[in-house]
């Protein structure tokens, strides 16, 4: 048999193979926990500890007399846990009546949360209302559980596109936001209107939880962070007279926009075509309405009153006026004549039929368009400037103190800035040879000039308050803030003089007490001062417009109307304002006829908007 | 033999010659045994402390089993081993095959357990004591030798048995515990040229699921060619005239094929057929200039191709779980549990660092995180909790326990106690090999306990037998 050597050489292999063995298992491990040791203690952490997010309810947001404007409401998710369900299946069609869900919708559900996990939880109906939930619990199949959530809700269905709504925080903003960014994935975010402006102090603050997992399912929570609850706010909107604005505006496009002068605060921001934000409750068919919003070719979900900027037309008379008063180069006694229009040289402007020659009271309450242009020549031939141009630029400075060609700063966003063209742009349109005739158009509020409604309305609040307006806004009240943003509470003042601004009223009080264009605004004893404009335009009928406050004396609303294609300031922009002034000022309407006048006005739209739209 | 008895007979000292240093290695081991499964089975706040429900109780119940086993086996006769060496082997066996009756109990999927009472059973642990037993017996009967083929023949066959239950059972970890018997067989003097194929094929076996048949073709041909030329030195040239003949016959055969019968046969195939076919020409150059190893490497060559197609269908034969096993160790097929099991015991392991995270911490055994922690997977409690120094600590007692376990084998003057105490050496270490190596995903995942420290009552039981059998005979007066 073997000898003795070879029995000690192999002895010796076989020792050798052991240690090498252990050698080896050695390195492994010392590889493992000393190299990338804190490399797999942090993946042990995270293998156990789990973040949990808890939100916290967004905040409710109410008018000006305390009415719900946005509320949080509570709503049901149908979850089933696939392996608990009973062994022959359930009652499909009792699930469906009461689910309100279609067959197949229901199929795919479950389709889903048995491929989830059959241990999992998985919701098969989501957003059921509290009634649903009630019969769900009644029924108690096994298996299935409700969980509560909640979701916003709009009681008076009113401004869709003042409010906005939520939706789930797009990919575009999770990439925008840096690392320690707020939103994850499936995070709501408010869309548009107040729920996007207040954004910041409606949300809250998100909490978290540590949680332990066992792997028994077994679960130690530990509160990191609480949830911080969303503020409420309290909007200067009065609900029944943006609901009364918005039905008036019915069928029409354009928008109101009520101030009240004293505070800048927002009454009414009235946009049409609007729709029901609750139709945008994120769930059950916000994509499928948001889409037909969204291809709407009137587009209801832009707020018009700040996103639409439009010639002001006439309304604008009253600016050239103060102007020209303030500039010394027009006083209240002033005549022109008027025949049919203005002329001079080449240039022509066309007017409607009246008394010649005319001051400025009446010109005013008849809207004349040669007597705003002799004004308009006279601000820019000014002898006190070196030419028209130089007149013009100062012009455009009184122009700007108002408010125009600037974003007001509205708590909104999307706010347009309108249009008032530099001197330099007529420099070069005109390469440098142009004077007061050129840009006449300017004088009666058409041509290269535009502005918003909520411009328009700050006019008539700025009349109202004879020369200064505080920035308009739309939130009055954060809770657990004692004021809003200094920058809402300091008076802008314009540099026309208190007395010139009586000159103008008196003949904004004669156009609708005496006989002037907007007659149909008058209101006994409320003393009504108004303007319309009617801007021409190459899209079909003129735009209707119509700015006014009330009472002439320590005024409670400033209050501007625009509605396009309304063919006369008169026809449809007067009556609305001057209803929605008699709402809030009386709380009557004592004119149904009125009502009924609006409510049936058939405008024609089909060239600027429905020519678009897709045939059927 | 009759020498011995008298001597034991007479002897009143119970105790003696019993090797001290291996009782205490044994100890020591089944402590921290139950160190570790007591960290991996033990929560705070629940209720009671004592109570049979804890799997830590049930261990020390087993331990204290373990320890009154033991102390029996030094208290018996010493010569009644190699007496009923074959009586004890049928036994077992016997007790293994129940498992097939309505006795057997299917744990993980392996029918490998018997449930008596309130304790489960793996008899498989019990019977590689009677085929340690069995083989020592045999292979220590007079005229045995290692390097005849007929008598290993018996070896392989006895062998056989358990493999052959541990496939039926489904718990083929269990049966490969006996390949580890190589290295035994290597002690007692097993040829090298039986030894280097073995392992060549095995390596081969492996390769042929990482590499296209064609590709290992091409690597024999070159690792073949080249083994020839070192064997005949000065043949270099005819080495490349070998391999360039191939090629060119066999590309030959592959363009004359394309005009008779397109498509029916690759160029693989048409070296493959060329490959078989040179060895004639080899062997009839062999005879010629008469080099006796040319014939050894012609043998190994032949099978080894012949091999390569096989070695995908045998693989397809064996189970699906294994095969996943196989496949995801070799990185292949990413079976979500496999993985996770390994991935989470390499966390495990890893977090431990240096030192550790201190006795009852550290997430991962505490949550519960890794699968198996106290049976199969007890290492990484080791490695979590007592960090690289625990593990060298580990490493350094198991190293032991194999050293001593061969060296005691080897001071014995029977052939019977040598032959058993490196069957146990084997076991031992084959145990200890796959387990830690699995844990730290060095080697596939088969589920075998780590000798001494997994919970388990039958591994405890049965390795406690193992070894103090080896102490037994070692405790015998005579040796060396």
């Amino acid at each position: 048999m073997n000898n003795a050597r070879n029995d000690t050489w192999r002895y010796r292999v076989l020792r050798w193979i052991v240690f090498a063995v252990f050698m080896l298992f050695t390195c492994v491990a010392g590889y493992l926990q000393l190299i990338e040791g804190s490399d797999y203690f942090s993946k042990a952490e995270d293998n156990v500890i789990r973040y949990i997010i808890t939100y916290p309810p967004r905040g409710e947001v109410f008018d000006r007399n305390g009415e719900y404007l946005i509320q949080n409401k509570i709503c049901y998710d149908l979850m089933v846990v696939p392996r608990e369900m009973p062994k022959g299946g359930i009652d499909t069609l009792r699930l469906m009546n009461i689910t309100g869900e279609r067959i197949q919708r229901l199929r795919d559900a479950f389709f889903k949360a048995n491929k989830a996990g059959r241990r999992v939880a998985s919701p098969v109906v989501k957003y059921l209302s509290a009634e649903a939930k009630l019969k769900l619990d009644e029924w108690n199949p096994s298996g299935f559980y409700t969980v509560p959530r909640t979701i916003r809700q709009y009681p008076r269905n009113i401004g869709g596109n003042l409010l906005g709504s939520l939706s789930e925080v797009s990919p575009r903003i999770l990439e925008q936001q840096n690392e320690e960014g707020y939103y994850v994935m499936g995070d709501y975010i408010g869309e548009q209107g107040i729920e996007s402006a207040y954004e910041q102090e409606l949300r809250g603050e998100k909490g978290r939880i540590r949680r332990n997992q066992f792997a028994d399912h077994a679960t130690t929570d530990i509160v990191e962070l609480e949830a911080v609850a969303g503020k409420n706010l309290v909007c200067t909107i009065d609900a029944r007279l943006q609901a009364f604005a918005e039905e008036l505006m019915e069928g029409k496009v354009g928008s109101v926009v009520a101030i009240e002068p004293s505070t800048g605060e927002i009454l009414v921001m009235a946009s049409s075509p609007t729709f029901d934000p609750n139709e945008l409750v994120v769930g059950r068919g916000r994509g499928n309405h948001y889409m037909r919003l969204l291809n709407e070719p009137r587009r209801p979900l832009y707020n018009r009153a700040i996103t639409s900027s439009q010639p002001p037309g006439s309304t604008f008379k009253l600016l050239n006026g103060l102007i020209g008063l303030q500039e010394g180069v027009l006083k209240p006694q002033y005549r022109y004549s008027c025949n049919k229009g203005y002329r001079s040289g080449n240039v022509k402007m066309g007017c409607h039929e009246h008394r010649s020659p005319l001051d400025l009271d009446f010109a005013i309450a008849t809207s004349c368009n040669a007597y705003f242009a002799n004004v308009f020549r006279n601000i820019l031939e000014n002898k006190k400037y070196k030419s028209p141009k130089e007149g013009y630029e100062a012009w455009r400075k009184y122009v700007e103190s108002f408010g125009f060609n600037s974003k007001l700063g509205i708590d909104l966003l999307g706010e347009r800035q309108g249009v008032v063209k530099e001197r330099k742009y007529y420099d070069k349109l005109y390469r440098g040879s142009w004077n007061a005739l050129t840009v006449l158009s300017v004088s009666i509020g058409q041509g290269e000039i535009q502005s918003t409604t909520l411009q328009l309305a700050n006019f008539a609040a700025t009349i109202a308050n004879r020369g200064y307006y505080y920035t308009p806004h739309i939130i009055k009240q954060i809770e657990g803030q004692d004021s809003i943003d200094i920058k809402y509470r300091t008076p802008h003042n314009t540099p026309v003089d208190k007395h010139h601004f009586e000159t103008i009223i008196k003949g904004m009080w004669r156009a609708v007490n005496r006989d002037g264009t907007c007659q149909t605004a008058r209101l006994e004893g409320l003393d009504v001062c108004g303007k319309t404009g009617t801007a021409q335009n190459p899209l079909g009928d003129d735009h209707s417009t119509f700015i006014s406050f009330a009472p002439r004396n320590n005024p409670k609303i400033a209050i501007a109307v625009y509605v396009e294609h309304g063919i006369w300031g008169s026809t449809a922009a007067v009556p609305i304002a001057s209803l929605i002034e008699e709402m809030y000022l009386t709380d009557t309407i004592t004119r149904p006829w009125l009502v009924e006048h609006v409510k049936n006005l058939e405008l024609d739209y089909y060239k600027a908007y429905d020519r678009h739209k897709k045939k059927k | 033999m009759t020498d011995i008895r008298r001597r034991n007979n007479s002897d009143i000292q119970l105790f003696q010659g019993v090797d001290l240093g291996m009782v205490l290695l044994y100890f020591i081991l089944t402590m921290i045994g139950f160190v570790a499964v007591f960290s991996a089975t033990y929560f705070e706040g629940s209720e009671g402390f004592f109570s049979f429900e804890h799997k830590y109780i049930k261990h020390l119940v087993w331990l204290g089993i373990s320890y009154i086993a033991a102390l029996v086996i030094l208290l018996l006769d010493r010569s009644l081993w190699h007496k009923f060496a074959y009586i004890i082997c049928a036994i077992t066996i016997f007790i293994v095959l129940l498992t097939f009756t309505p006795l057997g109990k299917t744990v993980n999927g392996a029918k490998a357990w018997l449930g008596v009472g309130g304790f489960t059973l793996q008899p498989m642990e019990l019977a590689k004591v009677g085929i340690s037993l069995a083989v020592a017996r045999i292979m220590s009967n007079y005229h045995f030798s290692v390097q005849r083929f007929g008598d290993m023949m018996t070896v392989g066959a006895l062998l056989c048995i358990p493999l052959g239950i541990a496939i039926l059972q489904n718990d083929t970890g269990s049966g490969l515990v006996f390949c580890s018997f190589l290295f035994m067989f290597y002690r007692e003097g097993l040829d090298h040229w039986i030894c280097v194929p073995a392992i060549f094929f095995a390596a081969l076996f492996i390769l042929s699921f990482l590499f296209t048949p064609a590709v290992l073709l091409v690597a024999l041909i070159v690792i073949f060619t080249f083994s020839a030329g070192m064997i005949m030195r000065d043949k270099w040239k005819m080495c490349v005239k070998y391999v360039a003949s191939l090629l060119f016959l066999s590309a030959l055969l592959f363009l004359i094929l394309c005009f008779i019968a397109p498509g029916k046969l690759g160029f693989y195939e048409c070296l493959l057929y060329v490959t078989i076919a040179s060895m004639v020409v080899v062997v009839i150059y062999a005879y010629r200039a008469n080099i006796r190893k040319l014939y050894f490497l012609v043998l190994i060559f032949s099978v080894s191709v012949i091999c390569l197609p096989t070695s995908d269908m045998v693989f397809h034969h064996l189970p699906q779980h294994q095969q996943n096993r196989i496949r995801t160790f070799l990185g292949l097929h990413h079976d979500r549990d496999l993985m996770y099991n390994v991935a989470q015991s390499k966390i495990a392991i890893g977090a431990g660092g240096f030192s550790g995270q201190g006795f009852l911490e550290g997430v991962m055994i505490r949550y519960s995180r890794v699968p198996e922690k106290h049976t199969d997977f007890i290492f990484c409690t080791i490695g979590e909790q007592f960090g690289f120094l625990g593990v060298l600590v580990l490493f350094a007692l198991m190293v032991m326990l194999i050293y001593r376990l061969m060296r005691m084998g080897d001071r014995q003057l029977e052939t019977f106690g040598r032959v058993y105490c490196y069957c146990v050496a084997s076991i031992i270490f084959f145990h200890c090999f796959i387990n830690i190596g699995m844990t730290m995903g060095v080697v596939p995942v088969m589920g075998i306990p780590l000798p001494l420290i997994s919970y388990g009552g039958s591994s405890l039981l049965g390795f406690t037998i193992l070894i103090f059998i080896a102490i037994a005979l070692d405790a015998s007066p005579i040796k060396r």
